[in-house]
C-alpha cells in the first residue's frame, strides 16, 4: 500500500518504472507498484473454486452498509419498429453475485417491467413476475431456473427453494408470470388474493407492522404500502440496501389510486427509510426520460433516452410534499424523477411545468 | 404559369388537362395495352371488407404479420393496413387503381423504407393489377397523396421521392391544395381522373385544416380520413369541423354512398375505446361505417355545445380535447 506521503500517482519514470512507455500510450506499462498489491474492485469469479468442494458455501450477508454491486450496463430500449426488435425477451443484470435484476423486453411488453431475484443461503426470493404469462413471449420461469441451477452449482446447493411475491397481486403488469411457477418443486407462491397475501406475509395489523422472509443470513422485510394498488406491499433487503417498491413509488408515471393511503403508506415507509441504511429505492418500472420531468407516453415500445432505475431514497421526502399537494385532487404532477396521476387518465397532460426545473426537449428518435 | 398548369393537369377540371389525358390515351392506345376498362357503371362496384384485420399482437416482437396487410376490396381498389407492431396508429389506406393513374391515399407511420418498405408494398400491388389487366407497370402514373397534415399520414411519403412517373403531395396547405389544383378551398368540389374513375375530393377541415375527403365514384367509398372514423375523431376545430360534418351531410344526400371509411380503428366491436397507442386490439370494430352512422353522429354533434368526449354509439367526437386524451381511467382505483 502507498505510504501517507506518497503521491497515489507517480509521474513516468524510466528508472523507477521499468521499459519506457509503450505504444499503447499508458503511463505505466508494466503496472504502478504505488497504487498496491489488493485494490478494491476485485470480483471473485468462482474459476479457482474447489471442483470436488465439501458441503454447501455458507456465504455471510452481514456487511458494513450496503454490500458492493453493479448496474454495469444500459436497460434495453425496445426498438423503432417493434415487429423487427431482436433483443432478448428478458435482460438479466447481475448486480452482484446474489442479486439480479431482471427486465422484461419493452418489444415484449410496453410496460418492460423488473423483476428482481435475491439468494440467500437456504432460499431464493423473485419479486415480481412480469407481464406476460405465456412462457413463449416471456420465459421468465426458464430464465430463473437457468440462474439458480448456475447459482446452486457455484454454492454447492442444488435444488434451492423458491419464493415468488408481488408488490401487488392485482397489477397486470407484474402478476402475469406468475402461474409459469405453479407445480415447479420447492416453490412458494404468494397468492394474489389480498386477504391471502396479508396471511401469508402475517400482516394481520395491515397496513401497521412488517413481515419478514428469511433467505438464510438474509432477511427480507415486507412492508404495507397500498396506495397505488389496494394490495401493494414493498420490500427492504438490508443486503443490497434495496427497497424495491413496485408500482409505488418509481420513476414514471404514478398512479395514485387512493391519495389517503398513498400518503399514509409514504409516512410509513420514510419512517422505514430513517431506521434503515437505504441505499436505492428499486421500481417496477421506467418511465421518465434522462431529462428532468418528461416522460415517454404509455405503450410507447421505443425508449431510447430512459431515465436510470435506481432512485435515491431522498425522493421519498419530495414524494411525500408533493403526494400532500395532488391529495383531494384531479390533478397531474410534473416533478423532476416522477409524476404524481391522481384521479385523472393515465393519459391525462398539463400545462403546469414546476418552477426552477429546467424544461429541456428529449432527443426525438429519428 | 406554365409548371403550375402541368402540375395539376391530371385534372379533368382543366381544359388543359382534358387534352393531356386525350394526349396519354393516344400513347397508351399506341403500346396496345390490354383492353381499357369501364369504370362507368350503373351502381357501387362490388367489394367486400374483410371479416378481420391485422390488428397487433400481445408481444410486438413476436408479431409474424405482414408489415402491411394488402386487402384487394374489389379487383380495382386495395385497401391497405400498416401493422400494429410497426406503428401504434396503423392507418388505413386505400390505393384506386384507374386506366392511367393510381392513387394512394395515406403512407402511414414510418419514415424509412428500410423499417417499413411501403414503395415495394404498393409497387407489388401496381404490378399484379397490371399483370392481372395487361399494362405496363412504368405506364401508370402514381399519385401519392395523402388524407390531411399529420405524420402518421404522410411520413412514408419520402419513399416514392425518385419513383419513375410519381407525383407525390408536399407538406404544406398551399402544397395540398395545389396538387388538387384547388382555389376555393374547402367548398370547392374537384374531381380527378385516374382514367375513367373519377375520385371527388373537396375539403373537410375540422381535425385539422388541412384535410380532404374523398369520394370514389366507382365503389362509391366515401373516404374521410382523421375528420370522422371508427375512433376518437379529436376535433381541434369545432365550427370548421360541423361545417364539414354538413358538407358531408350535403353530399350523401344527393349522391349514393356504400361505405363511409376513415382511417384508423380505436374501438372494439363492443364499443370499448382502445386507449391511444395500443398495439393490440383483438377485437376491433370493422374500419367502414354506414351513411346512418354518418347521420346520427352529425345529430348528435347539433346538440353539443361545449368541449368534451361524445359517444355516438359508433364514434367518439372529442371536441378540442387534447390529443391523446382518452375515456380510460385508473382500473386500481378504491376508496
Amino acid at each position: 500500500m502507498p505510504t501517507s506521503n506518497a503521491p497515489s500517482l507517480i509521474p513516468y519514470n524510466p528508472n523507477l518504472n521499468g521499459n519506457p512507455a509503450s505504444a499503447t500510450g499508458s503511463a505505466y506499462p508494466n503496472g504502478n507498484p504505488a497504487l498496491g498489491y489488493n485494490r478494491p474492485g476485485v470480483r471473485n469469479t468462482d474459476s479457482a473454486v474447489p471442483l470436488h468442494g465439501e458441503g454447501p458455501v455458507v456465504h455471510d450477508y452481514a456487511s458494513d452498509g450496503p454490500a458492493p454491486g453493479n448496474i454495469a450496463m444500459r436497460w434495453i430500449y425496445g426498438s423503432n419498429v417493434a415487429a423487427k426488435n431482436r433483443d432478448p425477451r428478458i435482460q438479466v443484470m447481475q448486480y452482484n453475485e446474489d442479486s439480479f435484476i431482471l427486465r422484461q423486453n419493452v418489444c415484449s411488453h410496453w410496460e418492460a417491467p423488473f423483476t428482481y431475484l435475491l439468494f440467500g443461503n437456504d432460499r431464493a426470493l423473485l419479486i415480481d413476475t412480469g407481464a406476460h404469462a405465456s412462457a413463449h413471449y416471456y420465459p421468465l420461469r426458464e430464465t430463473v431456473d437457468a440462474i439458480m441451477t448456475r447459482w446452486g452449482q457455484a454454492r454447492r446447493r442444488p435444488n434451492l427453494p423458491l419464493t415468488v411475491v408481488m408488490t401487488s397481486g392485482e397489477d397486470i403488469a407484474q402478476n402475469q408470470g406468475l402461474v409459469q411457477f405453479a407445480g415447479r418443486l420447492g416453490t412458494t407462491l404468494q397468492p394474489k388474493p389480498i386477504e391471502l397475501m396479508k396471511r401469508f406475509h402475517r400482516l394481520s395489523a395491515w397496513p401497521e407492522g412488517t413481515g419478514t422472509i428469511d433467505l438464510g443470513g438474509r432477511t427480507i422485510t415486507v412492508i404495507p404500502t397500498p396506495g397505488t394498488h389496494k394490495d401493494g406491499i414493498s420490500l427492504f433487503d438490508p443486503y443490497t440496501g434495496f427497497l424495491f417498491t413496485g408500482d409505488f413509488f418509481y420513476p414514471g408515471k404514478i398512479q395514485i389510486a387512493n391519495d389517503r393511503d398513498y400518503i399514509a403508506s409514504l409516512e410509513r415507509l420514510i419512517r422505514f427509510r430513517d431506521g434503515h441504511a437505504v441505499k436505492w429505492v428499486m421500481g417496477g418500472h421506467i418511465e421518465m426520460m434522462f431529462v428532468p420531468g418528461k416522460a415517454y407516453p404509455r405503450f410507447a415500445t421505443y425508449k431510447p433516452y430512459e431515465r436510470l432505475l435506481q432512485m435515491d431514497p431522498a425522493l421519498l421526502d419530495e414524494g411525500l410534499t408533493y403526494a400532500r399537494e395532488v391529495a383531494g385532487k384531479s390533478l397531474m404532477l410534473i416533478r423532476p424523477n416522477f409524476i404524481f396521476l391522481n384521479d385523472v387518465s393515465p393519459d391525462q397532460r398539463t400545462t403546469v411545468w414546476p418552477e426552477g426545473v429546467p424544461n429541456i426537449d428529449p432527443p426525438r428518435p429519428f | 404559369m406554365q409548371p403550375q398548369i402541368q402540375r395539376r393537369s391530371f385534372l379533368s377540371l382543366t381544359a388543359a388537362a382534358a387534352v393531356l389525358s386525350g394526349e396519354s390515351v393516344l400513347k397508351a392506345a399506341v403500346q396496345a395495352p390490354g383492353p381499357r376498362i369501364g369504370f362507368k357503371r350503373p351502381g357501387a362496384a362490388p367489394g367486400a371488407f374483410p371479416q378481420k384485420w391485422i390488428c397487433g399482437s400481445p408481444s410486438l416482437m413476436d408479431n409474424t404479420d405482414p408489415p402491411s396487410q394488402v386487402h384487394w376490396y374489389n379487383e380495382h381498389t386495395a385497401i391497405l393496413r400498416q401493422n400494429k407492431a410497426y406503428s401504434y396508429e396503423a392507418p388505413f389506406a386505400p390505393l384506386y387503381f384507374g386506366n392511367d393513374r393510381v392513387l394512394l391515399l395515406d403512407e402511414g407511420f414510418v419514415q424509412l423504407r428500410n423499417d417499413w418498405d411501403l414503395r415495394g408494398i404498393v409497387d407489388d400491388c401496381i404490378e399484379s393489377w397490371c399483370r392481372r389487366n395487361g399494362r405496363n407497370p412504368a405506364d401508370m402514373e402514381l399519385l401519392v397523396a395523402f388524407s390531411h397534415i399529420h405524420a402518421d399520414h404522410y411520413a412514408g411519403t419520402n419513399q416514392f421521392a425518385d419513383r419513375p412517373n410519381t407525383r407525390y403531395m408536399g407538406l404544406t396547405h398551399e402544397e395540398m391544395l395545389g396538387f388538387w389544383g384547388m382555389t376555393n378551398f374547402p367548398e370547392q368540389r374537384v374531381t380527378l381522373d385516374l382514367g375513367g374513375r373519377e375520385v371527388l375530393i373537396w375539403g373537410s377541415p375540422g381535425h385539422v385544416i388541412s384535410e380532404c375527403a374523398f369520394y370514389d365514384s366507382y365503389t362509391h367509398i366515401l373516404y374521410t380520413g382523421d375528420m370522422f372514423y371508427r375512433g376518437r375523431c379529436y376535433i381541434s376545430f369545432w365550427q370548421p369541423w360541423f361545417d364539414s360534418m354538413q358538407r358531408l351531410i350535403d353530399f350523401v344526400d344527393t349522391h349514393p354512398v356504400s361505405h363511409v371509411m376513415g382511417c384508423h380503428v380505436e374501438i372494439s366491436s363492443k364499443g370499448e375505446d382502445y386507449a391511444y397507442g395500443m398495439t393490440w386490439q383483438p377485437d376491433e370494430a370493422p374500419v367502414h361505417m354506414s351513411v346512418d352512422d354518418l347521420r346520427h353522429a352529425f345529430e348528435i354533434a347539433k346538440t353539443i355545445k361545449e368541449p368534451g368526449i361524445y359517444f355516438t354509439g359508433k364514434v367518439f367526437l372529442c371536441n378540442q380535447t387534447r390529443g391523446t386524451t382518452t375515456i380510460d381511467r385508473n382500473p386500481y382505483r378504491y376508496d
